[in-house]
């Protein structure tokens, strides 16, 4: 590919250069010229002559120039000689003063620990307080979206039913309906030790109405559509369609955020209901077939064991989640600011939040319905 | 793998493309000549993005063939498009800059996964192409930093970075102030001639056309095809075709409005 010769004549030393020169031989080429500009020694000229190159691209002109460069630094004046027309045009556009300039921008250094952790607590608090003020103005849109309903988007809620609701019903009811089949199995393992077979079906039912069905639901639906809220509102941020809208006079939040929150209060009770249906079925396939529990046995035992105030709860339970998962979702799609990442980091962090409020809420759901009852 | 003195580089052969029933082109065939740049006009819709697009390999054409040095970029298997693709260089639209890396980043990505290069080079490698594009400095800026045409250049130095033999530009100068644009025009004027880089470019910007271009292929919507072939000064005064002289000479195909002779 290419060739290297010299002559060496009193100090001057001639390499002749044949042959194609570019990316792909860079280390090559370059090794063996300075593997031979470091053997002779006692040379205070060096000439390149170009004449017989047939291909030279700037990375390997780059390479020359800074060959003469480092020679020059320790007193060898280099030549370069007999270029064939179109070569000798590369060393033209290379300017080699920029390639030791400094960045006009440093790169962000790593901070302390310290700094690090109070960086980042810093961070936290605006989190809350960015959170608190985005829910302040998703309670006054939906307010205003209560008292004039002609203002919601019909279409757009019907489309995010569709998505949430819809389509998220098989992955619901076959995620409750094995949660169901295990928690009959295991409370089955443990009641048979006291002859206690008979409320396996209280058991599940109570479990799948009061916790399990509004809490599973309500982390798939966080999953499933609280990250697609995220992605979707984080990408129209950085193409600026969100700019677009504010510029139109809309309200992004109405605009964008009340579709999704009512859609999905609308869907989730719902597919809670069914959530808790399928747990109830799963327990029932087990105490049939494994436990020889007649049909209507279980039924009655299951009906027993929850009242109309346990669903009606649970119900209220799960808006109060969707609204929750809806406006995280929006929250951290609005947070995003520039490329691709971002949108990554919101959707992340919106299923990661929803999650985390939905447990909380959970909890206090508990406690006072506790002292409620 | 380098030059060749070959004067056609790419061949174009009877290419059609269609979106479901809806034909874009069919029939085009055309030559690109080493070294030279070479324009795709046209209006809006007539398919010379598309074209780029199967060009550089991204979208395959419903029948035809594009050859690279006699073989079809499509030959036998994924890895003959990806020879391909390491000799070309392509600068899109909106740049795709990689938001999430810094400049130098972006134009380093190429070099450090396709050359043994060790750190040192591979950074005097980026800061000269930088320089070449005017961009020296903003090594550590990231994208989202920069003006539309700091990115465009960025993206060019990117393009550039492997020292392709073939670069495309899709859509050059939209979007971009006169200035800007006239910057982008001499940055490729003085690419050309110094590295001899074939360039084929999509562009309806006149101004632009008849200052870089060395021979310009028109498209049209009504034909589905070439309807003009030719250097930039033959299209202007020796075309005959309706289209091609609307195009040049900036003219619609309706009359336009007058106040005065409204509904006369």
């Amino acid at each position: 590919m290419h060739h290297i010769s010299h002559l060496l004549a009193d100090s001057r030393l001639v390499i002749h250069l044949s042959g194609e020169f570019g990316l792909q031989n860079l280390p090559a080429f370059s090794g063996e010229i300075n593997n031979l500009l470091e053997d002779t020694e006692g040379i205070s000229e060096i000439e390149f002559d170009f004449s017989r190159v047939a291909y030279l691209d700037s990375a390997a002109a780059l390479a020359f120039l800074t060959i003469r460069q480092t020679s020059a630094a320790r007193g060898v004046a280099v030549k370069m000689s007999n270029f064939p027309e179109k070569i000798g045009r590369i060393f033209g556009v290379i300017d080699q003063n920029f390639l030791h300039h400094p960045p006009l921008k440093t790169r962000e250094k790593r901070e302390g620990t310290i700094i690090l952790l109070g960086g980042n607590f810093i961070e936290f608090l605006q989190d809350i307080q960015k959170f608190i003020t985005f829910f302040g103005a998703l309670l006054v849109a939906v307010t205003h979206a209560v008292l004039h309903p002609r203002s919601v988007r019909a279409k757009d809620v019907l489309f995010y039913m569709t998505q949430a609701g819809v389509n998220g019903l098989p992955i619901v009811g076959l995620i409750n309906l094995l949660i169901g089949l295990i928690i009959a199995f295991m409370s089955f393992l443990q009641l048979r030790l006291f002859g206690a077979n008979v409320y396996v079906p209280a058991l599940v039912s109570f479990a799948m109405v009061k916790e399990l069905g509004p809490i599973m639901t309500a982390i798939l639906v966080a999953g499933r559509s609280g990250s697609a809220f995220a992605a979707e509102i984080g990408t129209m941020v950085v193409n600026e369609e969100v700019d677009a809208l504010k510029t139109m006079g809309f309200d992004p939040v109405a605009f964008l955020a009340v579709p999704k929150v009512f859609a999905l209060m609308i869907v989730v009770p719902i597919l809670t209901l069914y959530a808790d249906l399928f747990g109830i079925i799963g327990g029932l396939t087990v105490a049939v077939i494994g436990l020889d529990m007649s049909f209507n046995t279980y039924i009655t035992q299951s009906l027993n064991a929850v009242s109309v105030f346990d669903v009606v709860t649970s119900l209220v339970k799960s808006a109060v989640f969707a609204s929750l998962i809806a406006g995280i979702g929006c929250q951290r799609g609005f947070l995003a600011r520039s490329g691709a990442q971002d949108v990554g980091k919101s959707t992340t962090s919106a299923v990661v939040a929803a999650i985390f409020m939905i447990v909380v809420t959970d909890s206090f759901f508990a406690v006072v319905l506790y002292y409620l009852r | 793998m380098f030059a060749a003195e070959n004067s056609h580089i790419i061949t174009v052969e009877n290419l059609t493309a269609r979106f479901g029933d809806n034909v874009v082109f069919s029939d085009v065939s055309f030559q690109v000549r080493q070294g030279e740049v070479l324009v795709i006009a046209g209006e809006s819709g007539c398919g010379k993005s598309t074209l780029l697009k199967i060009m550089i390999g991204l979208h395959s054409p419903a029948s035809g063939r594009v050859l690279f040095r006699g073989s079809d970029i499509r030959g036998a298997d994924e890895k003959e498009l990806n020879r391909y693709r390491r000799n070309i260089g392509v600068l899109f639209q909106s740049s795709a800059l990689f938001s999430s890396m810094t400049i130098s980043e972006n134009v380093a990505l190429p070099l450090r996964e396709y050359t043994d290069l060790d750190a040192a080079t591979i950074d005097q490698l980026v800061r000269m192409k930088l320089a070449m594009v005017n961009l020296a400095g903003y090594e550590n800026h990231y994208p989202a930093e920069l003006s539309g045409g700091m990115k465009k250049r960025a993206g060019i130095a990117r393009a550039m970075a492997l020292d392709p033999t073939v670069l495309f530009f899709d859509e050059l100068s939209a979007g971009l102030d006169p200035v800007t644009a006239a910057e982008l025009d001499n940055l490729i004027i003085k690419t050309n001639e110094a590295l001899g880089t074939t360039m084929v470019i999509v562009t309806h910007e006149l101004e632009s056309i008849f200052k870089i271009s060395h021979r310009i292929i028109m498209l049209s919507k009504a034909t589905g095809g070439i309807i003009a072939e030719g250097s930039p000064a033959d299209m202007k005064e020796h075309a005959t075709d309706p289209l091609v002289r609307n195009f040049f000479l900036r003219r619609t195909s309706e009359p336009a409005l007058q106040g005065g002779s409204y509904g006369q």
